[in-house]
């Protein structure tokens, strides 16, 4: 019999009100006028939702290194993708 | 008193004789050879796109084929030979057949994929040799927008289909690849006693998983753009050209690595073995092509320096550029520095890749003129490019391809070839490949633009040596195909080790049995143990 | 009782297995953020071109619609994990009601998806279809609402290819094929369902909330 952790039903049901919690900051906050800031809260909620999955729903907390290496590579190649590219969009336009 | 031989295993050769039993196999071996059939029926029609090419640049006239075929020419050349030669010639026949017997195991980790990814091959290839068929395309092989999305009267979304589904293919290969050798190797085999090719095949597979699913991105944007007349490259509704250049490239550099490190590893496999010595600096090889796939994907804005893009963009990509010579550099100097010294054996196999490590030298050395920003704006879209990429994929990638095949046609084969007319086939492809690159990087240099089927009368003579030798090339090319499969039916029968090279696949019967290994081997020790004492004892 | 475990021929053990389809996952979810991030790059140089052109196409999404389906496909989450975990644990009728939970909750958002579609007609916001907006920036308003339905339109693809694939896991579920010891099929399609999740978690801030104030 191979163990596994199995974190409790509650941590998952905790998580999701998280979620939703910052679902509401979200939304809420693009009513707010605070000009460029707007974008960038919009982008640092949206992260902070997508690690919660990540590291809880995907269970990347408790997972062997090599799969948090190759979760991290996916973003962090896109982040390369789009960090260079804006050396040219960013002055250009 | 007499004793029975047990009866040896089957060879995977042996493992059913039906057409069925090869297109359902699973076997990684056998999928090996389904795309070594493939590729070299696409090499073969590549070549005739360059046979056009070449006898149409006889004449500085434009005179054998009009202005709209060269250009539907030059593109099937460069589709055909990225996509479905270069990218997975390497990888997907010598990457399948070896890496599980090099780590020591049964298989790839999802051999229902491995085949799925052959599959996912051929029908890219259907689409793009049906956009030639009826009638070819003519935007070059980079598709560049607004001419491939709004103005190009040719099959531009059939061929953009094809190479669209090939990139699947290179994916499910890089995922089996980076699973297979993290989770499978024999017990024993760490990370540092891993064979180099195995590190290059890794590094390549880093880059397939990575880079190739922007470019599916990529074209699709491209066939929905010129499909509906609505998208994101068009000036017109707030687009950007430029947009598709570095999607295009992001993907685009990084596959010239795929070229290339694969070619690195077998570099390292066959001179280490006709040099009878072990791999200089062993750990310093292995970071470097993680570094060169790494670095590889900071640096795609070198193909963009004339484009229009940000002149902040352009000085960011020339510095990047200029560091990923360095890793390819140290890779070459300890070629170098394993040749010292080494017992050296010019046999077939090392005559390609002493090819090799020359011609990628000059290469990547000349890539590094075309980094520099001030040079690159006289030699962009000259000739002097077209000489860069080719003494690298061609002079590097296809000739070390070449030795591969060599080496281990007895392993896969279970033949020997005759070595004579083997080692005549390298030297004619070593002076006919010269002979046909060398006068370009003049042509580029003196400001004979690319992908022109007319020229000023001025540059015919070296257009005319280039042709005569790409004639040569053609021939050197030819030959093996003659000797090898004679090989098949009368080339004397190999023993497992005819090379009397270390690495676990020479210590199981040649070919093969399906399983790889009767038991799975215990390694107590790193890769290329060559000495003069091991040659002496095994005598 | 559970059936054993199959091994591959190619595997040592069931435990290598089950590391090695982990890993493929994984690596497979990597390609789907890559992906996916072409159109990211694409939105990102768009929007940094003709930022009027966004802020104006945004305030024409429907914000409300598209709030409610963001927390429906949280929701899905929750329920796919939950199913995830019950499958870990043997709990064969908890796993199957939270799959098709997670079944329903898609199969909802696809719901509530066409009907912002149905409405985006109505109001003629569909590129090359009937797109019929006027104004200083009506190009990149056709843009960002062809940007718009390509993200929103391959979102939902991966959506119903998940959502079949969760009836396909449920059925096997149901076939008692799974146990503490073997739940392989159940968690690679917790993973895929949660990168769906993620996506859309990026998408929604940069469709719906562009220009708010």
């Amino acid at each position: 019999m191979i163990s596994h952790p199995v974190p409790p039903a509650r941590t998952y049901v905790l998580v999701w009100v998280a979620l939703l919690a910052l679902l509401l900051v979200t939304l809420g906050s693009a009513y707010v006028p605070l000009g460029r800031i707007n974008a960038a809260i919009n982008l640092a909620i949206a992260a902070t939702k997508a690690l919660l999955v990540v590291f809880f729903f995907m269970h990347l907390r408790s997972a062997h290194s090599m799969l948090r290496i190759a979760a991290t590579a996916g973003f962090f190649w896109l982040a390369i993708l789009v960090g260079l590219s804006l050396t040219d969009f960013a002055v250009r336009y | 008193m007499s004793s029975v031989p047990l009866p040896l295993p089957r060879s995977y050769l042996e493992e059913g004789f039906s057409l069925w039993s090869w297109l359902a196999t699973i076997d990684h071996k056998r999928i090996a050879i389904l795309y070594a059939i493939s590729i070299t029926l696409f090499f073969f029609a590549g070549g005739i796109a360059a046979t056009l090419i070449r006898m149409e640049l006889i004449t500085p006239a434009g005179d054998l084929v009009s202005a709209d075929t060269y250009n539907k020419l030059f593109t099937m050349h460069g589709v055909i030979m990225v996509w479905f030669f270069l990218i997975p010639s390497i990888p997907s026949t010598f990457g399948n057949f070896l890496v599980p017997l090099m780590i020591g195991a049964r298989d790839l980790a999802f051999p229902r994929l491995n085949l799925a990814s052959w599959y996912l091959y051929i029908a890219g290839g259907l689409f793009t040799v049906g956009a030639l068929v009826a009638g070819g395309v003519d935007t070059g092989w980079t598709f560049y927008t607004p001419y491939s999305t709004m103005f190009s009267n040719t099959h531009v979304i059939a061929a953009v289909c094809g190479v669209f589904v090939v990139g699947f293919s290179s994916i499910l290969t890089g995922m089996n690849f980076i699973v297979t050798i993290h989770k499978m190797r024999a017990p024993g085999m760490t990370w540092f006693r891993l064979p180099l090719f195995i590190w290059s095949m890794y590094a390549t597979s880093i880059i397939f998983v990575l880079a190739t699913p922007v470019l599916a991105m990529t074209l699709f944007l491209v066939a929905i753009e010129r499909f509906a007349g609505v998208g994101v490259f068009d000036p017109a509704l707030g687009g950007d050209p430029l947009l598709f250049q570095h999607l295009f490239w992001f993907y685009s550099h990084p596959a010239v690595y795929v070229m290339i490190l694969p070619a690195m590893g077998v570099a390292s496999e066959i001179i280490t073995c006709y040099a009878r010595k072990n791999i200089f600096a062993y750990r310093s090889m292995a970071f470097a092509v993680l570094a060169i796939a790494i670095v590889g994907f900071l640096v795609w804005g070198h193909h963009m320096f004339v484009s229009g893009q940000s002149i902040y963009a352009g000085m960011v990509f020339s510095i990047l550029t200029f560091l990923v010579a360095i890793p390819s550099a140290i890779k070459v100097f300890n070629w170098t520095a394993t040749l010292y010294k080494g017992s050296i054996r010019f046999d077939a196999p090392m005559l390609y890749l002493l090819g090799f490590v020359g011609l990628f030298t000059i290469g990547g050395m000349t890539g590094l003129f075309l980094a520099s920003l001030a040079l690159d704006v006289h030699l962009h879209d000259t000739y002097f490019v077209i000489a860069h990429f080719h003494y690298i994929m061609v002079g590097g990638s296809v000739m070390a391809f070449l030795g591969a095949v060599h080496y281990w046609w007895p392993k896969i084969t279970g033949r020997l070839y005759p070595d004579r007319w083997a080692r005549f086939a390298a030297i004619t492809v070593f002076v006919g490949f010269n002979l046909t690159f060398f006068p370009q990087f003049l042509l580029g240099y003196l400001g004979m633009p690319r992908r022109y089927h007319e020229y000023p009368p001025e540059f015919q003579v070296l257009n005319v040596l280039s042709s005569a030798g790409a004639s040569v090339l053609a021939a050197g090319y030819l030959l093996p195909l003659f000797y090898l499969l004679w090989s098949l039916r009368y080339g004397p029968r190999a023993g497992p080790n005819p090379w009397r090279a270390t690495g676990l696949e020479w210590q199981t019967a040649s070919p093969p049995p399906v399983t790889n290994f009767a038991t799975i081997p215990v390694v107590t020790a790193p890769p290329y143990q060559y000495s003069p004492l091991e040659d002496a004892r095994r005598g | 009782m559970a059936e054993a475990v199959i091994v591959a021929r190619q595997f040592d053990d069931a435990e290598q297995q089950r590391r090695a389809s982990d890993l493929g996952m994984w690596v497979f979810l990597a390609t789907e953020i890559l992906f996916f991030g072409g159109l990211f790059v694409a939105y990102t140089a768009t929007r940094l071109h003709d930022p009027q052109a966004f802020a104006t196409a945004s305030r024409l999404t429907n914000v409300t619609l598209g709030s409610i389906n963001t927390g429906v496909l949280l929701t899905s989450s929750l329920t796919m994990a939950l199913a995830v975990r019950a499958t870990k644990l043997g709990l064969r009728r908890a796993s199957i009601g939270f799959l098709c939970a997670t079944a329903a909750l898609g199969i909802a958002f696809l719901g509530i998806k066409f009907t912002e579609y149905v409405r985006d007609w109505h109001e003629r916001l569909v590129p090359v279809l009937n797109f019929a907006h006027v104004g200083p920036h009506a190009g990149g308003v056709e843009t960002f609402f062809y940007l718009y339905f390509f993200t929103t339109g391959l979102h939902a693809i991966h959506l119903i290819i998940g959502i079949a694939t969760v009836a396909v896991v449920a059925t096997m579920a149901a076939r008692r094929r799974f146990s503490p010891d073997y739940f392989t099929p159940v968690e690679l399609t917790g993973l895929y369902w949660h990168l769906v999740d993620v996506v859309w978690i990026f998408l929604y801030p940069l469709l719906y909330l562009v220009a708010r104030t």
